[in-house]
């Protein structure tokens, strides 16, 4: 996985562990602008299941800071991932 | 139960309180005998000025002798703040200022239990070992495999069968026997975590399934330690410092805990162990030497206090000596470092929010509290979910592999039909890089993941819009009741095989038997070809 630089209109979106196992791809670039609250649902049609198999319990991030996208008083409920940012999809891993 | 609790919170604060004391007493014994030293040198000062006469060094030599001889009755021993041996063994990090004097004393005095003695507790115990910590707690009920030793580097060859805590204790104790190892041989449960926990300043983490990460967490809170996660999986890690400052829940300062970054547990199915998804040694070594390093560098810095209230803090803080008093300004804020081996950057920082204004563990709603741990009503097993043993098939649509060698060598138990090796389909479900590995002649590796990526077509039919996978479409053109026997590493991804292929109509309405081999390829060594691959 390298840094991917998304064109113009659209976000990058790095996938980590079994998100990348889930997806067979550590990076694509997806349409901006994205509610980051709609973000599971947009990648759930790109790959059905995913959302409940994998991104239910995940951590995201946007630009290197973490989003709090958890219950109906998120803090970050409000955000919009836009053109150009860095999202990335870090599921919790386990193992050691 | 309410009185133990109370007696046991006040022992813990007076515990901790003495402790607090001591390593000031100390830090201002050290500080004393530091300025002590010039003292003694000054009674040779009158001697100064005559060094530049010309004085042959031979006679100076003399004197000095003389003088120091006189001296000697009344020189009392000098007693330095660490032994001997330990200034020459730790020199290396002394003289560095993040460490100095007052870091080793707190090494020196500080206790960490590390939990899980595997791919990252191996390399964490034995950083933290070598750097002089005092205490060590060792946890692990497993004891060595052969497919331990390409990353567990305190175990080797001849300690397989060994307890992981005893071998690494073997190893740790030639390294640096001025630690004192603590060996914890059972596994951590809500029943033994908090009186485990009680005695040790910092934990790590080092485990390898999401239950024992939530308990430890929650632990970590409940007792105010500072927590250093890590975890590992094929070419990445992750890692975190949690709980730091160790503050008691509901109090915002604090560091988010483990639930505030993932307050929900994988699916259990989706949990992949080193042993499913395998595992580079220096991916999870670079994370175990990460863990030890942020260990190194919470401690030397001063652990805060859980126990002493913030004004006990501040008006100590006035005292002449500041060396044994934490610098809690500096704690670095929260963060999830993600390494990712063949990636470009291969690090990333990712910065944490605080905890989590409702978070379970450590806010003002928090509903873990040590008596829920203590009564057990804390299921962490359930909360992540039981993998529970795949049994998808009824006993017709399996075979054993005893009977499935018969099938391919003798006459078929079912026709009495001669075996010929184009009587049946034997498919391999295992990914494409263990099939290369080893596999039975004839097989047809067709992967899970390509299996289980497959979406079912509507009832009424393949609409003719979208082609039909060629997996699908090959074993579909077989001839008509060639029958199809599929097989994968331990038997669970076979089972899902069959109930697949089935849905996808490839039994053409019965007429083609459709089944798996029980246990796999493990079966199939330990029953019939003991010369195939274990991996």
């Amino acid at each position: 996985m390298t840094s991917v630089k998304p064109p113009p209109g659209h976000f990058a979106l790095l996938y980590f562990a079994a998100a990348s196992d889930f997806t067979k791809r550590n990076a694509e670039t997806i349409p901006a602008p994205v509610r980051a609250i709609e973000l599971f649902q947009v990648l759930d049609q790109r790959y059905p299941g995913i959302k409940n198999k994998v991104l239910s319990s995940c951590a995201v991030t946007v630009n290197l800071q973490y989003v709090d996208l958890d219950g109906d008083d998120a803090a970050d409920k409000e955000l919009v991932i836009k053109e150009g940012d860095e999202v990335a999809i870090i599921p919790p891993v386990s193992s050691g | 139960m309410a009185p133990i609790h109370s007696a046991m919170s006040s022992l813990r604060d007076q515990i901790a309180s003495c402790e607090a004391q001591l390593q000031d007493l100390r830090s201002q014994l050290a500080e004393a005998e530091s300025h002590r030293e010039p003292s003694h040198i000054m009674s040779f000062e009158h001697l100064s000025h005559d060094m530049d006469t010309g004085v042959p060094d031979d006679i100076r030599a003399e004197v000095l002798s003389a003088l120091c001889q006189s001296k000697d009755v009344e020189h009392p021993t000098k007693t330095w703040p660490l032994e001997k041996h330990e200034y020459k063994r730790y020199g290396r990090q002394l003289i560095m200022p993040e460490i100095g004097l007052q870091g080793q004393l707190r090494l020196k005095a500080s206790s960490v239990l590390i939990v899980g003695v595997g791919g990252l507790g191996c390399p964490a115990a034995a950083y933290l070992a070598g750097a002089g910590i005092g205490t060590i707690g060792l946890v692990d009920e497993d004891t060595v495999e052969e497919s331990n030793l390409h990353r567990q580097i305190l175990h080797s060859t001849g300690k397989v069968g060994m307890t992981k805590v005893k071998s690494a204790i073997d190893y740790l104790s030639s390294l640096n026997p001025n630690v004192r190892y603590v060996p914890y041989l059972s596994r951590l449960g809500p029943d033994t975590a908090l009186e485990t926990f009680q005695s040790y300043d910092v934990v790590l983490d080092c485990t390898d399934n999401p239950a024992s990460r939530y308990l430890i967490s929650d632990t970590c809170v409940l007792l105010g330690k500072p927590l250093v996660s890590a975890s590992a999986l094929r070419t990445e890690g992750q890692l975190m410092v949690l709980n730091n400052p160790p503050r008691p829940s509901g109090d915002t300062q604090g560091g988010p805990c483990y639930r505030c970054v993932f307050p929900k547990p994988p699916p259990a199915e989706s949990v992949v162990s080193c042993g499913d998804g395998g595992i580079l040694g220096p991916v999870v070594g670079v994370m175990g030497v990460l863990q030890a390093l942020e260990a190194i560098k919470i401690i030397a810095k001063g652990i805060e206090q859980p126990s002493l209230s913030t004004d006990v803090m501040e008006t100590d803080g006035m005292a002449t000596c500041n060396g044994g008093k934490p610098q809690s300004t500096t704690i670095e804020p929260p963060s999830l470092l993600l390494f990712s081996a063949y990636s470009n950057p291969s690090f990333r920082s990712i910065k944490l929010r605080g905890r989590k204004p409702k978070c379970t563990a450590c806010s003002t709603h928090a509903t873990v509290t040590c008596n829920a741990l203590i009564a057990g009503s804390l299921d962490y097993e359930e909360f992540c979910g039981a993998v529970t043993p795949i049994n998808a098939l009824s006993p017709k649509e399996r075979i054993s592999a005893d009977n499935y060698a018969r099938i391919r060598t003798g006459a078929n138990p079912f026709t009495g039909t001669k075996a010929s090796s184009d009587s049946h389909v034997l498919v391999d479900v295992r990914e494409k890089v263990q099939f290369d590995l080893c596999n039975l002649e004839g097989s047809l590796n067709i992967p899970f993941s390509v299996v289980s990526g497959t979406p079912i077509p509507p009832m009424n039919g393949n609409d003719g819009q979208t082609p039909e996978e060629r997996w699908i479409s090959q074993l579909r053109n077989l001839p008509e009741k060639k029958p199809i026997f599929v097989v994968c590493k331990l038997g669970n991804d076979s089972q899902l095989t069959v109930r697949k292929m089935k849905e996808l109509g490839l039994d053409d309405d019965g007429k083609r038997w459709i089944g798996d081999i029980k246990g796999g390829l493990k079966a199939w060594r330990e029953n019939v070809d003991p010369d195939f691959p274990e991996y």
